[in-house]
C-alpha cells in the first residue's frame, strides 16, 4: 500500500479523560492519532487519494464510524469524476470492499455502501458480486443482511438465472435453511410472474421431496403453503394435498381419544397443522380441524397448546 | 423485580447491577470499535440497571453536562439558515463542518436523559423543532422509510446509509418522545402516509415483518412498535395480525412432541434452547428474541401472556442465558455474558412482570413519570 505524508495537516485531537465522562475507552495512541487526522481532514472535506487511504484505516479500526463511509463514498465520487477510466477506479474499490467485508460479515453499513458503488459504476456486474456472496453464505448460510442485499442485486440487474440453482445447492447442504426457502420463494415472485402449468407441478413435486425427504421441517412446510397460494391454485392441488400431510400423521385419525400416553408417535406436526388449518376453513371438515387442534395441544406440539386452543375457540 | 422470578430465588439482581455499572466506567481498548456508539452502551446499561429498581438519576447525577456536550445543533449553509439537531454517539464524532448526528443515538441518549430524570435538559436544552427537522431530514421522499444519518456536507439523506424498520421505528420514537401522538402530530414533520405504506410493504406472506418476505422477529417489533406509537396497529387486517400471532408463537423452542425429532438432524436446533425463542425458523433460541417476540405479540392482544408458555421463557431467560457468577446475560448458552443481551433478557423479564413498556424500551413507571412533568 502506497504511504501518504499527513505531516502538514493539524489534527484535531480527540477529547480524553473527562471528569464526568461514561463508558470512557483506554484509547490506544494509534487510536487517538488516526482519529485526530480523520477529523481534521473530514472537517476540511479534503478528498484526495490519502484522505481515502486514511479512511480504510479507519474503517478497520472503528467499521461502524458511519461518517467514515460516507466520507470515503464522497471521496470516490469526486475521484471517478475526473478519472480516464472509472470502470477500474471503481472495480478497485470493490476489491477493497470485498476484503472488508470478509473481516466484518456482521457490519451492515458494507452492504448499502456496495449498493452505493454499484449505482455509480458505468458497467456493474452481478456477476462480479457473486464469489463475495458465495463466500458470505458459506460461512453464514442464513446472515439476513448478506440475502437481502443477493435479493437487492437480482432486482437491480434483472437476472434471476443463477438463483434457483443456488437454493437447490443451499436446500441440499441444510435443507432447514429457512433463508434459502425464502429466497426460492423470492425467486417465484419476482422472477417468474407467470410460470406454465408444467413449471408450478414440477416445482410443487420439489417441495413435496423435499418434505418426503424430512417431513418435520417448519421451513418446507411453510413453503408449500406459500407456493398453493402464489399458484392460485383454486384447489385442485388440495385432495392430494390433504393425501400427502395425512401419509405423515400415521393412524391417529382413527384412533379412540384417549390420554396422550395412549397416541402413537407420527412423523410430523406441521402435516398435523397444516391439515388442521385445511380442514379448518370447510364446514363439512370442521370435525376434522378440532380433532387436529386438539392432538396438536395435547401430544404433538404440547408448547404451543394454548395457542392451538386459541385457534379452536375461533373454529366456533 | 420479577416477582415469579424471586420466588425462585433465581435472580442475581446484585450482580447485574454490577455488570451494567461496570459497563458505564473504564473500558479497555478492545472497545475501540464501539466508541461511535457509546450512547448505545449507555442505553443498555441504564436500561438494565433501571430494570434492577437502581436509583440512576441519583448515581449519575454528576454526568449530565458530559451528556449534553453530545446534543450538537448546527446552522446549515442554505438560504434558510435552517437548524438541524441531535446526537452523535461520541465526542469522537463532533466535528467542525460535518454533519455526524444520527438518529439511533439520538433516540438512545433521549431515552437515558429520561432514566436519568434530567427533566431540565428536556425543559430548557432541548430544541425539539430542530430535532426534528433532522428527523425529517432523514426520510427518503419517494420510499418513505428513513436513513439513520444526514450526508455530512449536503444535510440530505446520506447517500451509503440503508434505509429499513428500524430506522422508521426509531424515528417514530423520537417524535413520540417530543409529545406526537395524534397523525397531525406526526404529519407536522414527517409523511405519514409515506412511511405507513413502507411499513406495511414489509408484511410477509407467512405473517410478522422482513425484509423481501423473510419474516425477522426483530423487524416484526419494529414495524408493530412504530404502527402502535402511530395508533395505526388497526391498519392491518385481522388475519394479517392472526398470521403473525401464529409466527410469533411458533418461535418459541420446543423439546416435547415432534419437535426434538430434529435433534439429529437439524443442526441448528438445541433440545436445552426449549421455551426461549428464536429471531428466525430454524434458528437457535436466543435471548433478545424473547424480548422482540413477547414484544410483538403484547402489541397485537391483550392475551399474549396466555398465548405461549411464559414460564418457560424465564426459565430459558434464568437459567440457561443468565450468568450468575458474572452477573449479565448471554445471547444463548455462550460462555460470556454480552451488554446487549443483557440489556434485552433484563427487558424481557420485566416485559413479562407488566412493568415494562416495550414500545420506547423502558420500564413504564419511568416513562408515564417522564410524561407527567414534561409537556411538549
Amino acid at each position: 500500500m502506497q504511504e501518504y505524508d499527513y505531516s502538514d495537516i493539524t489534527p484535531l485531537p480527540i477529547q480524553t479523560g473527562l471528569q464526568d465522562e461514561l463508558c470512557q475507552i483506554m484509547y490506544t495512541d494509534e487510536y487517538k492519532q488516526l482519529m485526530g487526522l480523520a477529523r481534521a481532514m473530514l472537517s476540511a472535506n479534503e478528498l484526495s487519494p490519502r484522505a481515502l487511504q486514511l479512511t480504510s484505516r479507519i474503517i478497520d479500526v472503528a467499521p461502524a464510524f458511519y461518517t467514515m463511509w460516507n466520507y470515503r463514498f464522497n471521496i470516490i465520487r469526486h475521484n471517478v469524476a475526473g478519472c480516464d477510466d472509472a470502470v477500474s477506479y471503481l472495480n478497485k474499490e470493490l476489491d477493497w470492499l470485498d476484503e472488508v467485508t470478509l473481516n466484518n460479515p456482521k457490519n451492515y453499513q458494507i452492504w448499502s455502501y456496495r449498493q452505493s458503488l454499484l449505482k455509480l459504476h458505468p458497467s456493474p456486474s452481478f456477476k462480479r458480486e457473486l464469489p463475495v456472496l458465495k463466500l458470505m453464505i458459506d460461512d453464514d448460510s442464513k446472515n439476513y443482511h448478506v440475502w437481502s442485499y443477493r435479493k437487492w442485486c437480482c432486482l437491480f440487474f434483472s437476472d434471476f438465472q443463477h438463483e434457483l440453482a443456488y437454493t437447490n445447492d443451499l436446500i441440499d447442504a441444510d435443507i432447514y435453511n429457512n433463508s434459502a426457502w425464502t429466497h426460492r420463494m423470492f425467486y417465484w415472485t419476482n422472477a417468474k410472474r407467470v410460470a406454465s402449468e408444467v413449471e408450478l407441478a414440477d416445482e410443487l413435486q420439489f417441495v413435496l421431496d423435499k418434505i418426503q425427504l424430512v417431513p418435520q421441517n417448519i421451513s418446507s412446510w411453510t413453503y408449500l403453503r406459500g407456493f398453493q397460494e402464489l399458484a392460485h391454485d383454486a384447489g385442485q392441488w388440495n385432495d392430494k394435498l390433504v393425501q400427502f400431510a395425512t401419509s405423515f400423521i400415521g393412524n391417529v385419525f382413527s384412533l379412540p381419544v384417549n390420554s396422550p400416553q395412549d397416541l402413537p408417535e407420527i412423523e410430523s406436526s406441521y402435516a398435523l397443522e397444516f391439515l388442521a388449518h385445511r380442514w379448518s376453513v370447510d364446514s363439512s371438515t370442521r370435525e376434522n380441524a378440532i380433532r387436529a387442534y386438539n392432538l396438536l395441544a395435547t401430544k404433538y406440539d404440547p408448547i404451543r397448546k394454548n395457542l392451538w386452543q386459541h385457534k379452536l375457540k375461533n373454529l366456533n | 423485580m420479577c416477582q415469579v422470578a424471586n420466588d425462585l430465588r433465581k435472580v442475581v439482581s446484585n450482580k447485574h447491577e454490577k455488570f451494567f455499572e461496570r459497563h458505564l466506567q473504564l473500558l479497555p481498548s478492545s472497545h475501540q470499535g464501539h466508541d461511535v456508539n457509546r450512547m448505545a452502551i449507555i442505553f443498555y446499561s441504564m436500561v438494565g440497571l433501571s430494570v434492577f429498581d437502581v436509583d440512576v438519576p441519583a448515581k449519575y447525577k454528576d454526568h449530565l453536562g458530559w451528556m449534553h456536550k453530545h446534543y450538537i445543533k448546527k446552522t446549515l449553509d442554505d438560504v434558510d439558515n435552517t437548524e438541524i439537531s441531535g446526537f452523535v454517539g461520541s465526542l469522537v464524532m463532533d466535528v467542525p463542518n460535518a454533519i455526524t448526528i444520527n438518529l439511533a443515538n439520538t433516540l438512545f441518549a433521549l431515552l437515558s436523559s429520561i432514566m436519568l430524570k434530567d427533566y431540565e435538559f428536556f425543559e430548557t436544552i432541548l430544541d425539539k423543532e430542530s430535532l426534528l427537522r433532522f428527523v425529517s431530514r432523514c426520510q427518503l421522499p419517494n420510499r418513505g422509510s428513513f436513513v439513520s444519518c444526514l450526508d455530512y456536507k449536503t444535510n440530505f439523506a446520506s447517500p451509503v446509509d440503508s434505509d429499513d424498520l428500524r430506522f422508521c421505528y426509531i424515528a417514530v420514537a423520537i417524535l413520540y418522545i417530543c409529545g406526537c401522538r395524534s397523525k397531525e402530530d406526526f404529519d407536522r414533520y414527517i409523511d405519514t402516509e409515506k412511511l405507513l405504506e413502507y411499513v406495511l410493504e414489509q408484511r410477509c406472506r407467512s405473517g410478522a415483518f422482513g425484509t423481501h418476505n423473510e419474516p425477522h422477529a426483530g423487524y416484526t417489533s419494529c414495524a408493530l412498535s412504530t404502527l402502535a406509537l402511530l395508533s395505526s396497529l388497526e391498519m392491518l387486517s385481522d388475519e394479517f395480525k392472526e398470521d403473525t400471532i401464529t409466527w410469533l408463537v411458533h418461535r418459541q423452542v420446543s423439546n416435547h412432541g415432534c419437535m426434538k425429532l430434529e435433534d439429529n438432524s437439524n443442526a441448528t436446533y438445541d433440545q436445552s434452547d426449549d421455551g426461549g425463542f428464536q429471531g428466525r425458523e430454524n434458528k437457535f433460541a436466543d435471548t433478545c428474541y424473547a424480548f422482540w417476540c413477547l414484544n410483538s405479540l403484547q402489541l397485537l392482544t391483550d392475551n399474549w401472556q396466555k398465548l405461549c408458555q411464559i414460564e418457560l421463557t424465564e426459565n430459558y431467560l434464568l437459567n440457561r442465558a443468565q450468568k450468575t457468577l458474572t452477573g449479565g446475560f448471554s445471547k444463548n448458552d455462550e460462555e460470556d455474558a454480552d451488554l446487549y443481551h443483557s440489556c434485552l433478557g433484563s427487558a424481557a423479564l420485566a416485559l413479562i412482570e407488566g412493568k415494562f413498556n416495550g414500545e420506547l424500551c423502558i420500564p413504564q413507571k419511568i416513562f408515564n413519570d417522564f410524561c407527567k412533568r414534561c409537556h411538549f
